[in-house]
């Protein structure tokens, strides 16, 4: 342990600390990942606020404020608040929303109350106590960091034995129940891992804004990866950064940790929305930009070629005229149309360039090939599941469907 | 005696009683699918069609009775049953691929815990293959259209490899492509030798494809052959005489 702290370069407490963060960057990242699939991560929530008056019973029990005696505290209360939650919920038929309200605002009261009645009796002695309600970085020990982290690894290496069943069960209860799963054990046991990532996390982040731990890195991760064989480690590595870089940040400031960290951790969330290839807010708003004008040309230049069509070359007021369309919105496809190269002009007349007359047959061509489709698709056999996509019906059906099609017209 | 000359049914139901809130939902039913046939399960909105599916997996409690698969109880049999459930009992933006959904229905066989051997991955790449799914293995779920999904849940069962399918739902909400194929698919699975039961609103694809058919509202109406069960009689006490829109066409088609 001194030999890992000694690597780190950076003064002695720093060290601990970040080490400590990692542990809990970790641990509520990965298994926060399961909270978030089930959609309980409000249950988190719940147990974490519990976990105040856990730490608060287990100090008058014992009298001393070892990390280990207090944790196991929190641990009871969680797994006393989980069993409320579900009692609440079936006893009364209430929804899970509402019990989970009720519970974690019921077990935060009697926590604020056993800390405040610690406070009157013991003077000082409570001084320990109170960080674990926002957390703390600074006066994290050695020895803090070895049971967070023994805990931690045995939570993680449940994830990755029971992955298999925890992927299952995560994605469709009823069919892995169906498959000899047992389920409610299962439910049980990820409940359990929950309880793990609060009684790791809390003592740094604090029983209020833990859950942010569980959530954050689960959501970011969310953002980049397609697969849950990757969400989960990439979730540890987030939850990491996010951890060591907020208690850092917390301890050179003089900042209180738990909301440091939860800022730094919002601060990933909101740039993996924003900016996640393929997924995130502006990948999403620049491919309807991308789709919408692609619509807008491909149907404005086929007015324009149906109107050259039918008579000669109009100009864009006569255009306007004949396409039902809003005229703003033809305008502005002509312009595209003329950014394009699709377009020329005779003095005020529109004409097609040689570029703009072939786009519009393709155009043409592929609104013949749909109708072809829906008129004789029927007949035809499709080699697997691929499905027929109007705006490129060839290259949705193959090559060799669109023959077949074409011969079946004929 | 006769044990050895009759296969067992595929999935026999015995007077099975479920109930919701103290409202029976299935009231000693009765019925059995036999072994090696394409069987439905038809009733009106709220006849208790999916739940009866559920009930014989042990996926909701039942109240009284027994569900037996291949003759034996259903709960020791789950290794010879592969469920299919309804499309939108799951949430298809999970981060999973085709092939890794798919890969779900060996799980039980291989063990939990243990890794896939090659075989299970070709029993995988034969269940894709067979669904026509096999270009989009590498696909993320939520980017599938509502057949391809469906095409997803029967290769997921079809890993298992099991004698008997049970499908809630499957053609509910795909295109008239998807749902000729999935019978076709179905039918050849007949072929092979194996059980299939499907819950199905259709009365008109029920009474083209399949062999035998159990009319269900709350109680077993009818079961039996198709020619024999889906009569204008059975009908009208299952859907009742006095009910509009869609039901009364059907009945109307059928008859």
């Amino acid at each position: 342990m001194d030999r890992l702290i000694d690597l780190i370069p950076l003064p002695y407490t720093d060290a601990v600390v970040a080490l400590g963060a990692l542990v809990l960057g970790v641990v509520a990242g990965v298994l926060g990942v399961v909270a978030v699939l089930r959609e309980r991560s409000l249950v988190g929530d719940a147990l974490s606020h519990a976990a105040l008056p856990g730490v608060c019973v287990a100090f008058l029990l014992t009298g001393v404020k070892e990390a280990g005696g207090l944790l196991a505290g929190a641990a009871c209360a969680g797994i006393v608040a989980a069993v409320c939650i579900v009692l609440i919920e079936r006893g009364g038929r209430i929804r899970s929303d509402a019990a989970i309200g009720v519970v974690l605002s019921s077990a935060f009261s009697l926590g604020i109350v056993l800390l405040t009645a610690i406070s009157n009796r013991h003077d000082a002695d409570q001084a320990g106590l109170e960080r674990y309600l926002f957390g703390q970085a600074a006066g994290l020990s050695e020895h803090d960091v070895v049971v967070t982290g023994a805990l931690g690894l045995a939570g993680l290496l449940l994830v990755a034995v029971g992955f298999r069943a925890l992927k299952t069960a995560l994605f469709d209860a009823d069919y892995a129940a169906a498959a000899g799963l047992p389920v409610r054990a299962l439910d049980v046991g990820m409940t359990a891992l929950l309880v793990i990532a609060v009684v790791v996390g809390v003592r740094m982040v604090g029983a209020i804004l833990m859950v942010a731990m569980l959530v954050s890195p689960a959501v970011a991760a969310r953002q980049l990866t397609d697969r849950l064989s990757r969400l989960l480690p990439l979730a540890g590595v987030l939850g990491a950064a996010i951890g060591v870089a907020g208690a850092l940040l917390s301890a050179r400031e003089e900042l209180p940790t738990g909301p440091t960290i939860v800022l730094v951790g919002f601060a990933v969330v909101v740039a993996s929305i924003a900016f996640a290839p393929g997924r995130g807010v502006l990948w999403s708003a620049a491919q309807l930009r991308r789709d919408r004008r692609r619509a807008l040309v491909e149907s404005v230049l086929v007015d324009l070629a149906t109107a050259l069509e039918a008579g000669p070359p109009p100009t864009e007021a006569e255009l306007c005229d004949l396409s039902p369309r809003p005229p703003r919105e033809l305008r502005r496809g002509v312009r595209a149309l003329d950014r394009a190269g699709l377009l020329g002009r005779d003095g005020d007349r529109l004409r097609l360039t040689e570029a703009g007359a072939a786009a519009a047959r393709r155009q043409l061509a592929r609104r013949d090939e749909w109708s072809l489709w829906l008129e004789h698709g029927w007949r035809l056999r499709l080699p697997d599941a691929r499905e027929p996509d109007p705006r490129d019906l060839e290259r949705s059906i193959g090559p060799e469907a669109m023959a077949e099609l074409r011969a079946l017209a004929r | 005696m006769t044990d050895l000359l009759v296969p067992p049914p595929a999935l026999e139901v015995r007077r099975l009683t479920v109930s919701y809130g103290g409202r029976p939902v299935l009231w000693d039913v009765d019925a059995s699918f036999p072994a090696g046939r394409l069987s439905a399960i038809v009733g009106p909105n709220g006849a208790g069609k999916s739940t009866l599916l559920k009930a014989c997996l042990g996926l909701v409690p039942s109240d009284a009775g027994q569900a037996l698969v291949l003759g034996e109880p259903a709960r020791r049999a789950l290794d010879r049953v592969a469920y299919v459930p309804q499309r939108e009992a799951v949430d298809w933006d999970f981060p999973a691929t085709v092939r890794e959904v798919v890969e779900m229905g060996r799980y039980r066989s291989v063990g939990w815990l243990r890794r896939l051997r090659r075989a299970d991955h070709e029993a995988v790449d034969e269940a894709l293959e067979r669904v026509g799914m096999a270009p989009f293995a590498k696909r993320q779920i939520g980017r599938l259209s509502g057949g391809q999904r469906q095409r997803v849940f029967l290769a997921r069962a079809l890993a298992q490899q099991a004698p008997v399918l049970l499908m809630d739902e499957p053609f509910a909400g795909v295109d008239a492509r998807t749902e000729a194929a999935l019978v076709e698919l179905l039918l050849g699975l007949r072929a092979d030798g194996r059980s299939i039961v499907v819950v199905h609103h259709d009365l008109g694809t029920v009474r083209r494809s399949f062999e035998w058919a159990l009319v269900l509202n709350v109680r077993a109406i009818a079961c039996g052959p198709v020619e024999e069960v889906l009569v204008p009689e059975t009908l009208a006490r299952a859907y009742g005489s006095a009910v509009g829109g869609d039901e009364d066409e059907e009945l109307a088609w059928i008859a």
